[in-house]
């Protein structure tokens, strides 16, 4: 008996030891700067975001944001770890300190803004439409003016058609029921547009400027924030700061440089003299 | 560490909870029924049946058992859409329940046809049934009350498997708990919920079915 | 947009290195949860009232709640009590507490069918309890309980597909990637399934050695 005890205690021994104990609240700055690197959370599968690259190494606008985080702590880029997290894990991740802050395409809403502090945005989402290049309409005002000839494939939903009727309101919308599927249709002239995340259109145009084209007008704005935990105020400050600073001030050129490569152009240039954002 | 208990989120989504239980049973019953359907035919086909189809209903089982159901399910909702196989993902995960059912279930009720004893065959014979009526009339009755209690086994896995209908989004137990999870973050209290909900249905399926064997005597 | 066969090239890493987290974190979990299935199994069959309820309530419970269930909750409950356990640990843990829990259950299975006789036997010839378990009652359930060991071990496989769902970069997920900057949907879900089918295959090949090997002659 006394064997079995032993057994069962190491047994439980190890497995205590490995519970990583995550970051107390009291000064997340402080704690991040002790372990020496920061958690961020954010997904693997969705481009431009978060996604494996054909090296497999993760990368994308949510993972460079990791990345101006961990340059602003430790002047170094590299301090950062990243925790593959699903959509689903985003909130119940950053409440159980398994991550200090996550990154991840999250659309604020007042409702999540009850569970997480959201920090200042960084990119404003909305609803775009994707053309083949050679197709027969070249943007969004040519599909416009042909009224009910023009066909629209888009992910399926319940508001899906009305989300495409608000921009184009004659269309006919058809649904599909997987991502491929609605570029497939565009592919195969069965749709003249596919209506997808504007990010996402970019991204495919920037994958194959030869194929594709962006209509250019998005419609249906969200934003997208990062999210801390309640109560890490002073951290959500620090944090806030850093991307502004990368949006806007000393940091501005490897930002740029990364809004470019994920979106395909480059953000506004910070205007010299009066800040912008105290417009 | 102090960690006081508080339900109130929880039982503010029992009604969530419950109605996805529903649907979990709904999805397990109707995977069951379908399952049965094909694991009767299958595994008659591999009893009696000619070689070419012994070879297609063993492919079939080692195929599906050998694979997770995640991937199974992943498969049929991204993938199929591609051949023009389109249904909801309660209908598509129901489809798969039935096809991952209908492969345990052939086993089942292979087992239980070859272990009808040869007399009874026998006796078949002796009046007057063909091969195929022997099958039909002496076999498959016999199977399918020797079967019950694998069947009412495989039941069970297959209620148990439909938390797994989370992952694209059917919005059964499994699902409703992390909504309520992320929503009001209380951890413990959601997952002992959910966990009760799920052991305590898999307890009644249990008693039940062994009413039921009982009122069925075993051959 | 490439070809199968190019994203395949460029990604055989990825999915080597998904395949090994997997391979790793079943065989952790089956043989973890065969000396803690033991464990379970010799406590349910000879422990004490004391020791055999709580193990009987765990491994009821645990056999009754779903594995995705065990994962999740094995995944967020902690933070209840202020830890907060990996993807990796979480998801070894959940199908480890699985694996033990199904072993137990069959190993009690198994002692309590082998005739009390033995026992009787094995004190006749001054046996203590301790070898009475090692030489004659142990050997002879692990035979028994042989397939059962192979088909546990395949559960477990498929199981640790569901890590996914909590971020763990096992074979499913790294699929879950490759597909979505590819968008060859189709072509990486077959190609997984048909890598845990291999795997599951060898498993039961190799088992099914063993099997004829200790066979009892």
């Amino acid at each position: 008996m006394r064997a079995f005890l032993g057994v069962a205690l190491s047994i439980a021994a190890m497995v205590t030891a490995s519970f990583a104990t995550g970051a107390s609240a009291a000064d997340r700055l402080e704690t991040i700067k002790a372990r020496g690197k920061i958690l961020v959370g954010t997904g693997s599968t969705n481009p431009p975001w978060h996604f494996k690259d054909d090296q497999g190494n993760l990368v994308g606008y949510d993972v460079d944001m990791g990345h101006i985080l961990a340059k602003a702590i430790f002047d170094d880029p590299t301090k950062v770890e990243y925790v593959i997290q699903s959509s689903d894990s985003r909130i119940p991740n950053v409440l159980t300190d398994k991550v200090d802050i996550t990154c991840q395409f999250m659309t604020v809403t007042a409702g999540r803004a009850q569970q997480v502090n959201f920090t200042i945005p960084y990119y404003r989402e909305g609803v775009g439409l994707l053309l083949l290049k050679n197709g027969k309409y070249k943007n969004y005002d040519d599909l416009k003016a042909a009224g009910s000839a023009a066909t629209v494939s888009v992910l399926q939903n319940v508001y899906a058609e009305e989300m495409v009727h608000q921009a184009l309101p004659q269309a006919k919308v058809d649904q599909y029921d997987s991502v491929d599927l609605m570029y497939q249709a565009l592919n195969s002239n069965r749709a003249d547009a596919a209506a997808t995340d504007m990010s996402s259109a970019k991204w495919f145009v920037l994958q194959k400027p030869d194929q594709y084209s962006e209509g250019g007008y998005g419609w249906n704005p969200q934003t997208y924030s990062c999210a801390v935990k309640k109560g890490d105020l002073e951290f959500l400050h620090f944090v806030d700061i850093a991307f502004r600073e990368a949006m806007s001030g000393v940091d501005f050129p490897a930002f740029a440089a990364s809004f470019k490569k994920w979106f395909g152009e480059e953000p506004p240039v910070p205007k010299v003299g009066f800040p912008g954002e105290m417009r | 560490m102090g960690y006081a208990l508080d339900f109130a989120a929880v039982l503010r989504g029992l009604d969530q909870l419950l109605w996805g239980l529903a649907l979990g049973l709904i999805m397990g019953l109707a995977g069951l029924a379908v399952g049965s359907a094909i694991g009767i035919v299958a595994a008659l086909a591999h009893v009696f049946g000619p070689q070419p189809a012994r070879t297609v209903v063993r492919l079939y089982v080692g195929l599906i058992r050998n694979v997770p159901i995640l991937v199974l399910a992943l498969f049929a909702f991204f993938a199929l859409p591609q051949f023009g196989i389109q249904f909801s993902n309660i209908t598509t995960f129901a489809a798969v329940l039935a096809v991952y059912a209908g492969a345990y279930l052939t086993e089942s009720f292979r087992a239980a046809m070859i272990t009808v004893p040869q007399g009874i065959l026998d006796a078949g014979r002796s009046i007057g049934l063909t091969g195929s009526g022997v099958a039909l009339w002496v076999v498959l009755p016999i199977a399918l009350r020797n079967a019950l209690p694998s069947v009412g086994n495989n039941f069970i896995s297959l209620f148990k498997d439909t938390s797994i209908a989370a992952v694209i989004a059917v919005p059964e137990l499994t699902f409703q708990a992390r909504k309520i999870n992320n929503e009001s973050f209380r951890v413990i209290e959601v997952w002992l919920t959910a966990s009760f909900l799920y052991v305590g249905t898999c307890a009644l399926i249990a008693l039940t079915l062994r009413r039921l064997e009982a009122r069925f005597p075993k051959f | 947009m490439q070809s199968f066969l190019d994203v395949l090239a460029l990604s055989s890493d990825q999915l080597l290195h998904g395949l090994t987290i997997t391979v790793v974190v079943s065989g952790v979990a089956v043989a973890a949860g065969i000396v803690l299935g033991a464990l379970f199994g010799l406590a349910l069959t000879y422990g004490s009232a004391v020791l055999a309820f709580p193990v009987r309530v765990i491994v009821d419970v645990v056999r009754g709640t779903p594995v995705l269930v065990l994962i999740l909750a094995c995944f967020y409950m902690p933070a209840g009590i202020g830890l907060s356990p990996g993807p990796l640990t979480a998801g070894a843990l959940a199908l480890t507490v699985f694996c033990a829990s199904h072993i137990g259950e069959t190993l009690r299975g198994a002692l309590l069918a082998i005739p009390l006789a033995q026992t009787d036997a094995a004190s006749a010839i001054g046996l203590t309890f301790a070898q009475t378990l090692g030489y004659v009652l142990v050997p002879q359930a692990i035979r028994q309980i042989a397939p059962n060991l192979v088909n546990t071990a395949v559960e477990i496989v498929k199981a640790s597909s569901l890590l996914s769902a909590i971020g763990v970069g096992e074979l499913l997920l790294t699929t879950q990637e490759i597909i979505g900057r590819s968008f060859k949907t189709m072509e990486f879900y077959a190609l997984a399934g048909g890598i845990y089918l291999a795997i599951n295959l060898l498993i039961a090949t190799g088992g099914s050695w063993l099997e004829r090997r200790y066979r009892l002659r």
